[in-house]
């Protein structure tokens, strides 16, 4: 029955992941075909048929590069439509092949088209980071001059908010300022439109409480704080300062602190020594202003209630490459503007949208969240003045950080891939060995090592998964391969788990005692322990075997000159928990030798 | 408290832009909803006003100052 459940868990787990799988799914983006010409039909009738396409689809056909010559490979601008269209005309009888031009990235590069302009995205690492949060299902209130619904704001998600300033329920911005940062929040991004924002799955709440001038009242910004904890905000991000200390703020600030919500506040353009309130309040993570370049901005504030610091900025007369482009309204007529700014009003959303990224991974409690922004920023040494807070918003590290000791099915589909789980002759194979045993060891040792990480957390690496496989299964579809006049003990060894391997040569069902037991792992961990990255293929090799010898305790206690039976069990128990308790003296901090 | 202020407005570039007025000894004032005739960059200035404790603002410049009083010096 426990075996029936875990099954169909994992069945339901493989389903989800491979439904949420972007692999091959990302892949199938392309705005240009490729044709390969027949090279048999000489160079005239090719230059006919270049032309005759030229004329019926109206499309120019150029080779790819000077190397496409002797194949005659050429490209054509064009899209599914074309594709079909050519697939089936008369041009098929003349090429070898017609098929889409996919464009690879590297990571999910978005593509909106002024994306390449947002070097403060990429200053702080942000695709990496959208491999595993879009910021879903948080909510970042923006108390600033409003926030309008600009075109590049079409996919994002709004909650009800309001206007302190005119007391309205409608929370437009006539300065420009607030829908500048709720860009840089969650700006539309994969809209093939404008720029990119960070959470851009996350929802804004608006609140306005400073006016068309860009000044406001310290009352209606102590509102705006409570209206954000009692209507669901999880973050709050104030680009705004000034002021002497307020009771009445203090007070705000520590209400929706114990509701939960995250405040982030800017340090003020003064260059002076010292953040402005709010951001020196206690619970309110201040954010300080870097230039394009990584060095504090020279405007921004320093000292005293800087946390963290994020790019701002650094706008140059009438150059503005270096300020953070995003949507936001002209305040002379109202109309849409992409407008380049700066300052820490623009540094602060970078970490309100990071907060609301490492929020969607999990971590809630807003000192968790700032725990993981801090230690995840990039150090900056000899920074005697505090420019830069506990360092330089590293939102990849913080994605990281935050998804630590979390059963992650995207973690779990990574490795099967990487590990030719998913190859399709693993499951037509499947019979040749016992297969459900083995899914059950990979599913084991990976549910160990997630364990393990919990309570000793390490990175999870290459030779840490390959460890794994070899310790617990090894990679088992090779064991169902057979190639003609090819012995087949060499597939059989490669498919053989570690502790299988004293018998797989002979292909006879019984474990070999040498290779079952502790012995290899003891071996091998201590030839590795002082190896950066061999000590991690040892440690995963620990962990698969104690899950391969638990788990042959009950599916095949049958052990080589020992025999089956009780005698055997006890064996196997015995050297799983010798595995388990190497793991963890490995894993122990103090042990650890890098 | 009233306080006087001698120095030059200024157009500060942070957000969509505010006022500022530079004292000659070198602190800066962000103006509090500018009088329309002190919105000139360059103009001197001689001003009285009120540092207002109870506004915070988007550009966080400096002291916010709400002119009561002012006099056009060039």
């Amino acid at each position: 029955m426990k075996r029936l459940l875990l099954l169909v868990l994992f069945l339901v787990g493989l389903g989800w992941a491979l439904m949420n799988y972007q692999g091959l799914a990302a892949q199938g983006t392309y705005d240009s075909l490729i044709l390969d010409f027949r090279e048999d039909i000489g160079a005239a009738q090719i230059e006919n048929q270049v032309e005759a396409i030229a004329k019926t689809f109206n499309a120019s056909l150029r080779y790819n590069s000077e190397f496409s010559f002797d194949d005659h490979i050429f490209v054509v601008q064009g899209d599914a439509k074309l594709l079909n269209t050519l697939k089936r005309s008369g041009i098929k009888q003349y090429v070898e092949y017609i098929e889409p031009n996919y464009i690879y990235h590297a990571y999910a590069t978005p593509n909106d088209p002024e994306y390449n302009k947002q070097w403060n995205l990429r200053g702080i690492n942000i695709e990496p980071a959208w491999d595993e949060s879009h910021g879903k299902d948080v909510t970042v209130a923006v108390i600033d001059t409003g926030v309008s619904a600009v075109p590049d704001l079409e996919n994002t998600k709004f909650v009800v908010g309001y206007d302190f300033v005119n007391d309205r329920a409608d929370a437009s911005d006539d300065n420009g300022h607030g829908t500048h940062v709720a860009g840089t929040i969650a700006q539309s991004t994969n809209n093939k439109f404008g720029v990119a924002g960070i959470a851009y799955e996350a929802s804004l709440m608006p609140l306005k409480v400073l006016s068309a001038g860009g000044g406001g009242q310290v009352a209606d910004i102590a509102e705006a704080i409570r209206f954000a904890a009692d209507n669901g905000a999880h973050i709050i991000n104030m680009s705004l300062g000034g002021g002497g200390e307020s009771q009445l703020m203090q007070e705000a600030i520590a209400y929706a602190h114990s509701k939960g919500v995250t405040i982030i506040a800017a340090a003020g353009n003064a260059n002076r020594n010292a953040a402005e309130y709010p951001a020196r309040y206690p619970h309110v993570i201040g954010v300080a202003a870097l230039d394009p370049a990584g060095s504090k901005a020279p405007y921004s504030n320093f000292g005293a209630g800087v946390d963290i610091s994020a790019p701002g900025g650094l706008i140059n007369g009438d150059n503005k490459l270096g300020g953070i482009l995003q949507n936001t309204v002209n305040p002379e007529t109202g109309e849409s503007v992409f407008e380049a700014y700066q300052g820490t009003s623009m540094a602060a959303p970078h970490v309100a949208g990071v907060a609301a990224l490492v929020r969607a991974m999990g971590v809630e409690k807003p000192d968790e969240i700032e725990d993981v922004l801090t230690h995840s920023a990039i150090a900056v040494g000899d920074d005697e003045l505090n420019h830069y807070g506990a360092g330089k918003l590293d939102a990849a590290a913080a994605v990281k950080l935050a998804g630590h000791g979390k059963f992650s099915f995207r973690d779990f589909f990574r490795w099967l891939r990487d590990n030719g789980y998913l190859n399709p002759k693993f499951w037509i194979d499947g019979g040749v060995i016992a297969l459900w045993p083995k899914v059950l060891m990979v599913l084991g040792s990976y549910l160990l090592a997630w364990v393990l990480k919990y309570y000793f957390p390490f990175a999870w690496t290459g030779s840490l998964a390959t460890g794994l496989v070899m310790g617990s299964s090894g990679v088992f579809f090779l064991k169902g391969m057979y190639l003609f006049d090819a012995p087949q003990w060499p597939f059989r060894l490669a498919g053989s788990a570690i502790p299988e391997m004293g018998s797989a040569m002979q292909a006879n069902g019984l474990l070999n005692p040498f290779t079952a037991s502790v012995l290899i792992p003891l071996g091998l961990t201590l030839l590795f322990l002082g190896h950066t990255s061999l000590k991690w293929f040892a440690v995963g090799i620990t962990i698969g075997m104690t899950v391969f010898l638990g788990a042959n305790v009950y599916l095949n206690p049958a052990l080589m000159w020992i025999g089956t039976g009780a005698i055997a069990q006890a064996f196997l128990v015995v050297n799983a928990l010798l595995c388990l308790a190497l793991v963890r003296l490995v894993l122990k901090p103090g042990v650890s030798s890098t | 408290m009233s306080i006087h202020v001698t120095g030059t407005v200024e157009r500060k570039g942070f957000g969509s832009g505010t006022w500022a007025l530079v004292s000659t000894d070198g602190e800066t004032y962000e103006l509090h909803e500018a009088p329309k005739e002190l919105r000139h960059d360059g103009l001197k200035v001689k001003a009285r006003g009120q540092v207002r404790e109870d506004v915070m603002t988007m550009a966080m410049i400096g002291p916010v100052l709400e002119i009561e009083h002012y006099e056009i010096l060039t």
